[in-house]
């Protein structure tokens, strides 16, 4: 163990007692005098020309302040990804069912709502697609013709492909020539939505002088600055973005939402107008994921050596591409060293949604595929699961996908755990519920990501009574202000309590990357650390300097800077603060920026007991089990509380959620939690969790990133744990009774026209 | 039109002018700016405006304001009491049984009217018992953990 003083310790959250008595305010908490409140008009036709939008009697229905459309924004296109592809409303033509037409700000809600049904619409109906592998591979109709001139348009196959991307290494034919086995098969992950509790969110208010201030639910408020003063055609300066206390994003907060609507409709009547999203309108109008068709095929030899990977991913972005298909080739060999490998990814556009992110997008489809075919190859062979993928495994020294060299981590180490934890007895039903009904299996996967990188800000000023303010731009998604406030404690050798987290907005900090991707307590933390580094340097230049000392004879722990070979000589952190009001230095503040951080890999190992009730194909887990290696656990409860939720989640992907797309129109068709089964309490068994540490070479104090790795496993870890149960190889999500039950009874599966011949054909 | 409304709420009494259609928990809301108590899907399905309605846990987004007529209502903001955290909130802090917070208060009071009912629950009984309640960030684990622990210690504290 560490002989840290604050890290590695369990700590409070420090927003916990404001959350708990009710006191956090979130975008939708903010009430402000004269505030007007917008609704949004969306399409209920999957493809079609805008004929004309007749707002006349919405305008003059009393208590109605402004009503705006399509034609009162600026004529620009905005990105959510690289490519410049989407109006922030629909002008001439609409994309897909739920896009958004017209909105309105009224006195109040019910009259905002009645707005709107009398906003008349005429629309022509044009051809849709909704299928993404027919979309990609068949005549349909084309959903963006003028794609290619979208800016930032680059490689893909245009049609439909808005996007490509593909890595090659080797001679990947001559390894499947020499092959002993070879094995070929697809996947299909569904359309799944993030979940997050508190619907999106915000007020917006032109202040007097001109400028724009928009209290926002978001994980990046410089990235929605910059994306609302682009389709506003406003200078970023003249906007402010308060990032307020967020319930939950996972990603599908990262961008501009709905902010534009009532910022538009504040600068038009004058007054603050707030927009909260229904729970049916979270489902419709954010971008959720959709489906990924996955082809796989892998030589290997004899001895259980992997020798060669080709993989295709079709991944749908619905109208828009509100997050690219980058995981398709980064996951596309999971933890493992393959010399020879062809990988190709997918971006295609239907008539439907646009996608966004959700917790590493796009890696738990990928992981599902690989780590299910890892487990396939393995029966094929007669190997043991786990064994096989030591034998495969990513070993420091080896190169990854995108040639970077790979650093130490402790893949090997989370395996070993895993497998440890696994053969102690669990805590769920024992093994004689195993009987002629149901059934009992074990699996496991492994998922793998990196410390998320990204431009990093912090900065730390010394209060006079010795207590230090710790200020950066980064949101608080995940507890991230506490873990960074003990890096800042522990630099500075102060209590928790010493450390002040300032609330943020977008005047106040410098510039910082969005709060997602395991980023924050990797890439900000390692900018605290600096920051505060910088500060005791400060306060120890000062010190020395008044004592007459070297500075390298001091040291600044306790709460003061002293004399390390006479204590009593110091100074209280308090007394250097008042003492630098008056000093050469001026007051104490140390700041640090860095653009990115090295890369480095984090690697999670899950396993997943299940009883399959072979009357109902109903499946229950009834434990689970995970090791990730962190590098350094922060905050021990913090870190667990990541791991479990990532985990409950992914169990939540692989058994029961699902958003039901209409096939014929592209329509959401359960947008309720009554329909959209996300998990209860009651369906969840204990997570078992080992905090692995191989501490990271560039991590602060070694830690590594842990807030995506631990959703990616469960679909994979699940499915191979049924064909443990029942014998059954079950290739799409969910895993839910009806499909676990036909495949029980033999049935085919469904076909998803996943074509890897055809797609092969539109490359050529 | 807009009718009165008496209420009780964290002990103070109340008057309100309310639509017909008022939830009790966009009045609580919009009119008495409790903004603790929070609106996740204003269906009933997510159990994040619970509130005790004379003792008893409620969705509140079901509930119409008029209906809670000359009642007793407890939100999130009426736990602490000179100010000091009731055991279930301070227990949800010290065990990380919250994260982003917004189920959190719902998740308290429902606790709360869980264990007025049953003041030792068995760990099958509190998951049942937070049956109604969603939460997307904990997995539950560690919310399961604080109930559990906030028991433990009004046992200890007879």
């Amino acid at each position: 163990m560490s002989d840290y003083k604050v890290l590695g310790k369990n700590h409070i959250r420090v927003d916990a007692l404001d959350k708990v008595t009710g006191h956090s305010t979130y975008a939708g908490d903010v009430y402000l005098p004269e505030m007007l409140i917008c609704k949004v008009l969306t399409s209920p036709r999957s493809h079609a020309r805008i004929v004309g939008i007749d707002t006349s009697e919405a305008v003059a229905l009393s208590g109605v302040r402004g009503v705006i459309t399509g034609r009162d924004f600026p004529d620009v296109y905005f990105g959510s990804g690289a490519l410049r592809d989407r109006r922030v409303m629909a002008r001439d033509e609409v994309f897909y069912i739920g896009e958004p037409v017209a909105a309105v700000a009224a006195d109040d809600e019910i009259t905002a709502v009645e707005a709107l049904s009398l906003i008349k619409v005429e629309y022509e109906d044009l051809d849709s697609v909704v299928d993404p592998v027919a979309s990609l591979t068949k005549d349909t109709s084309v959903v963006h013709p003028d794609l290619e001139d979208f800016e930032g348009y680059g490689f893909a196959l245009g049609g439909n492909n808005c996007t490509m991307l593909d890595a090659d290494r080797g001679d990947v034919d001559a390894a499947f020539a020499e092959a002993d086995h070879i094995i070929e098969e697809t996947y299909h992950t569904q359309p799944i939505h993030q979940g997050f509790l508190e619907p999106m969110a915000c007020v917006a208010n032109l202040e007097a002088n001109g400028r724009l201030t928009v209290w926002a639910s978001t994980q990046g408020p410089y990235q929605v600055r910059q994306q609302l003063a682009s389709v506003l055609d406003m200078p970023i300066g003249n906007i402010k973005i308060v990032a307020m206390e967020m319930g939950g994003g996972f990603g599908a907060k990262l961008r501009l939402a709905l902010e534009a609507f009532p910022a538009l409709l504040s600068m038009k009547t004058h007054r603050p107008v707030k927009l909260v999203n229904t729970r049916e309108e979270t489902f419709t109008l954010n971008g959720p994921r959709l489906e990924t068709n996955i082809y796989l095929k892998t030589a290997v030899t004899n001895d259980g050596r992997i020798t060669a990977r080709e993989a295709r991913s079709v991944f749908d972005v619905g109208a828009y591409l509100g997050a690219g298909p980058n995981s398709g080739v980064g996951h596309g060999l999971g933890a493992y060293n393959i010399p020879n490998f062809r990988l190709r990814s997918y971006g295609v556009y239907t008539n439907k949604i646009y996608v966004g992110s959700y917790r590493a997008s796009g890696v738990a489809d990928m992981t599902f595929a690989v780590e299910s075919h890892m487990d396939v190859i393995a029966h094929r062979l007669g190997l043991d699961p786990l064994e096989f993928r030591r034998m495969n495994a990513l070993q420091e020294g080896d190169v990854g996908v995108s040639g970077a060299r790979i650093p130490r981590h402790g893949l090997a180490e989370v395996m070993d755990a895993l497998q440890e934890r696994m053969a102690q007895p669990g805590n769920g039903p024992d093994a004689e519920a195993d009987n002629g009904r149901m059934a009992r299996g074990t699996g496991i996967a492994v998922g793998e990501w990196r410390s998320g990188s990204g431009p990093s800000t912090a900065s730390i000023s010394v209060n006079e009574d010795g207590t230090v303010g710790l200020l950066t731009g980064s949101v608080d998604i995940s507890g991230s202000d506490t873990s960074l406030a003990q890096i800042a404690a522990e630099v500075l050798g102060l209590e928790m309590e010493q450390v002040i987290v300032a609330k943020r907005d977008t005047d106040l900090a410098p510039f910082t990357g969005p709060s997602g991707g395991s980023r924050i307590v990797y890439s900000q933390g390692k900018a605290v650390q600096m920051a505060a580094e910088d500060a005791r340097d400060r306060l120890i230049a000062l010190a020395a300097d008044r004592l007459g000392v070297q500075p390298d004879a001091m040291e600044c722990e306790g709460g003061a800077v002293f004399v390390m070979d006479n204590p009593p000589q110091s100074f209280g952190l308090g007394q250097l603060a008042r003492m630098s009001l008056s000093s050469r230095g001026g007051p104490i503040i140390g700041t640090a920026s860095l653009s990115s951080m090295p890369y480095n890999p984090v690697f999670n190992a899950q396993g997943a007991e299940v009883l399959v009730d072979r009357d109902t194909g109903q499946v229950r887990v009834t434990r689970f089990v995970q090791a990730q290696d962190v590098g350094l656990a922060v905050n021990p409860m913090g870190v667990e509380g990541q791991l479990e939720g990532g985990a409950v989640q992914g169990i939540g992907r692989a058994l029961s959620e699902e958003i039901q797309i209409d096939p014929g129109t592209g329509q959401v068709r359960n947008p309720s939690l009554a329909t959209y089964l996300m998990p209860l309490a009651i369906d969840m068994p204990e997570i078992e969790n080992v905090l692995v540490e191989v501490p990271s070479e560039d991590g602060p104090f070694g830690l590594r990133a842990v807030a995506e790795p631990p959703g990616f496993g469960p679909p994979a870890a699940i499915a191979n744990a049924i064909y443990d149960a029942v014998g059954v190889r079950i290739r799409t999500l969910p895993l839910s009774p009806e499909r676990v039950l036909a495949a029980m009874q033999g049935r085919e599966p469904e076909d998803y026209g996943m074509d890897a011949d055809a797609i092969r054909a539109a490359e050529a | 039109m807009k009718r009165v409304v008496q209420i009780t709420v964290n002990g103070v009494d109340r008057t309100i002018l309310a639509e017909p259609w008022c939830s009790l928990l966009d009045m609580l809301r919009d009119e008495l700016h409790l903004t603790g108590t929070k609106k996740g899907c204003d269906e009933g399905d997510c159990g994040a405006c619970t509130v005790l309605l004379n003792g008893q846990p409620v969705t509140s987004c079901l509930v119409l304001a008029h209906s809670a007529r000359e009642a007793e209502v407890t939100t999130v903001e009426g736990l602490a009491q000179d100010g000091e955290l009731h055991p279930v909130q301070r227990s949800f802090a010290e065990n990380g049984g919250l994260q982003c917070g917004y189920c959190t208060p719902g998740l308290i009071m429902a606790t709360v009217g869980l264990l007025n009912e049953n003041p030792d629950p068995t760990e099958d009984e509190v998951k049942f018992g937070l049956g109604g309640n969603l939460c997307r960030c904990t997995g539950y684990s560690k919310v399961v953990e604080a109930v559990v622990a906030a028991v433990e210690s009004s046992k200890e504290a007879q």
